[in-house]
């Protein structure tokens, strides 16, 4: 008992013994420490941009909704120049024989996208038009938050109704209720049925910025391209009713139409199928080298400052190797020098990183509101910083601590 | 019989430069009794300072045994070594080597640090020291604002604050005036006085016969041993 408040006594005294050295030579030390602050700024800021992104990806897939394969023609460039019959075609009697033929599907949601021209009286937009069945709603999770969403019945009459996103009907309408106002869509006459419900935005993708119209309605009055043949998507969301049959279906679907386009063996495929999963997963990897890249550029800044710390310890010991030779003459162990040394550079470094946090934490919060960007800045990552602060002290302090405490009392004594 | 503070048997200490050997201490037996006072002299170069760094244990002789206490200094580790340093030998020295920017008293205090001492009792004990050499009023002054005399001073009493038996004292009036030589020697004398052994190098025969023996080196020996005949006695301390 009395050895370890010895000890923490003397880890008392080097502190005592630190902060005087570094007060001596405050311009320097401050310097140093900045070295170690921008090092722990930059790595604290890189995960939490990281974890943002990580974030907002996972939200922004989840948007999509869930056990859905997304089946998008896709032209064969594999051989010679492009023809326009390399197109890649899928049409709607594509989705209904998926549904029917391919098991565990609940429904295949048709869909054709299009930019389009909005106006209003006295306003207009540009946004991306869906002309989809009432599936699209089941299928990706899309509802109506105010009126209506689109019925089977706009769908075969073709009617010229729209239900628009939030942002859309900010621009269009400002706070009024779009439902049941008039919007001239590439100056056809819509009526609003309702008003989609808000998905937010990631990663400066706005999901409020669309409307959604019947798949008909879009073929017949609003599609300027000639090139479409009366039946085709853009591209076809086919819900599962559960994961395992997303990946069973995946491979079905293919092979389906395979057989519907009568694409020689050999020949790779006119069109891609991707599960939500497998978005899911290649989106996370790629968010998470990101993060790494990012941790990895900060980590070189913390490393120069880590060095900083280093090169005025090694600096420090040498101008004080007569008083180390004095220390060790009135019996100053080597462990006590080494110690004094040590916590001189945890010192240095623990204030770093304690201002690089909080200017971390600054930053981040800056970040969010004005990218509306999350960057989090959870403990764990707190402690990492303090962890990293400590770490670096004992690394880049503990060769020239080792060092000066290796030296001959009447070596260092003699020094100039 | 008892046995001696300090006792050397063919203590050598070997330089090399250039490729010659220098005999910094050339085979040197010499015993020092508890309560002795000794005066090492000798020319430039004779080595007294190789000597008196190791039986001080600041540096390690070539060959030959150095015996402090009875324990023989090649047995101990650099950890026992440093304890010795601490607890049983104070150093003077002739450029006083006080830390700068530190007050007197946390001058004197750090060998207490070294003991293992917590803040409190340093500041007692240190205070104490300063005020047994009469510098009560200049405990919070740095070495700056000390005169050549009340830096020895704190020195004196930083080298006496751990209690040890002997005093090692580097040449300590060489950068003092005679009269404040003398103060010293006074100092030296009535600790002397008060049982602790001293051992100290100087070039002036003046101050030599304040000790009671003298140890006269020559190119790394020893070539006379003898009490002093006429020795002079200080009147007191500043
Ligand atoms: N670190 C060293 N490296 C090489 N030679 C040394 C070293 N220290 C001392 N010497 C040599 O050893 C010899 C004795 O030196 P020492 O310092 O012991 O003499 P001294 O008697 O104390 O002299 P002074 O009265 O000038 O202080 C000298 O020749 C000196 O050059
Ligand atoms: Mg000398």
């Amino acid at each position: 008992m009395p050895n370890i408040l010895g000890s923490l006594a003397g880890w008392g005294v080097n502190v005592a013994i630190a902060m005087t050295a570094l007060r001596t030579n405050l311009m320097r030390s401050i310097l140093t420490t900045l070295g170690v602050m921008i090092g722990v700024f930059s790595v604290i800021l890189a995960v939490a941009v990281g974890n943002g992104a990580q974030v907002s990806v996972t939200q922004q897939i989840a948007t999509l909704g869930s056990n859905m394969a997304i089946v998008v023609p896709q032209p064969d460039s594999g051989s010679g120049p492009p023809r326009p019959t390399d197109r890649g075609r899928l049409t709607e009697r594509d989705g209904r024989a998926i549904l029917r033929q391919v098991s565990g599907v609940s429904a295949v949601a048709p869909q054709i996208r299009s930019s389009v021209q909005l106006v209003a009286p006295g306003r207009s937009a540009t946004t991306q038009a869906t002309g989809a069945t009432p599936e699209y709603g089941v299928v990706s999770n899309v509802t109506a938050s105010e009126g209506r969403f689109l019925t089977e019945g706009d769908v075969s009459a073709a009617a010229r109704v729209v239900v628009i996103g939030q942002t859309v009907s900010d621009k269009l309408f400002a706070d009024a209720n779009p439902v049941g106002e008039t919007v001239r869509i590439n100056r056809v006459p819509f009526t609003v049925i309702g008003l989609l419900e808000s998905k937010g935005s990631n990663l400066g993708n706005d999901n409020d910025d669309q409307i959604v119209v019947p798949i008909t309605t879009l073929r017949q009055r609003l599609l300027t391209t000639a090139t479409q043949g009366p039946d085709d998507v853009t591209l076809l969301f086919v819900g599962f009713d559960d994961e395992e049959a997303l990946l069973a279906g995946q491979v079905e679907i293919k092979r389906l139409l395979r057989d519907r386009y009568r694409v020689p063996k050999g020949r790779i495929n006119p069109f891609t199928v991707r599960t939500t999963t497998e978005i899911a997963e290649t989106t996370g990897q790629v968010t998470q080298i990101f993060q790494a890249v990012l941790v990895a550029i900060a980590s070189i800044s913390l490393l120069v400052g880590g060095i900083g710390i280093m090169n005025i310890m090694l600096v420090s010991v040498t101008e004080r190797t007569r008083e180390i030779g004095l220390r060790m003459a009135l019996g100053a162990k080597r462990s006590d020098i080494r110690n004094q040394f040590l916590v001189e550079a945890a010192v240095l470094c623990v204030i770093g990183g304690a201002i690089g946090l909080i200017l971390a934490m600054v930053a981040a919060a800056i970040f969010q509101q004005l990218a509306d960007f999350p960057a989090p800045i959870g403990i764990d990552t707190a402690l990492m910083a303090v962890a990293f602060s400590a770490v670096i002290g004992l690394v880049f302090g503990g060769y020239p601590a080792i060092r000066a405490s290796r030296l001959s009392p009447i070596e260092a004594l003699r020094s100039e | 019989m008892t046995i001696p503070l300090l006792e050397t048997h063919d203590l050598v200490k070997d330089y090399e430069i250039g490729g010659e050997v220098v005999h910094a201490c050339n085979h040197v037996s010499l015993s020092i009794a508890r309560g002795e006072f000794v005066a090492i002299m000798g020319a430039s170069g004779s080595g007294k300072s190789t000597f008196m760094n190791m039986i001080g244990c600041l540096d390690v002789p070539s060959s030959g045994t150095l015996l402090l206490d009875g324990v023989d200094t090649k047995t101990l580790d650099s950890d026992a070594l440093a304890e010795i340093r601490n607890r049983k030998i104070g150093f003077v020295f002739q450029q006083f080597n006080l830390l700068a920017r530190t007050s007197a008293l946390d001058n004197v205090a750090v060998p207490l640090i070294y003991a293992g001492l917590g803040y409190a009792e340093r500041r007692e004990r240190a205070k104490a020291k300063l005020e047994e050499m009469g510098l009560g009023n200049r405990l919070e002054n740095t070495p700056a604002k000390l005169s050549g005399g009340q830096q020895q001073r704190v020195a004196i009493a930083r080298a006496l604050v751990t209690g040890p038996l002997m005093l090692l004292a580097d040449e300590p009036t060489g950068a003092l005036d005679t009269q404040t030589s003398l103060d010293i020697m006074g100092i030296f004398q009535k600790l002397n006085d008060d049982g602790i052994t001293l051992v100290v190098v100087t070039h002036e025969p003046d101050i030599a016969e304040y000790a009671a023996r003298r140890v006269v080196f020559r190119d790394g020996k020893v070539i006379e041993d003898a009490a002093v005949k006429s020795r002079r006695r200080a009147t007191a301390h500043a």
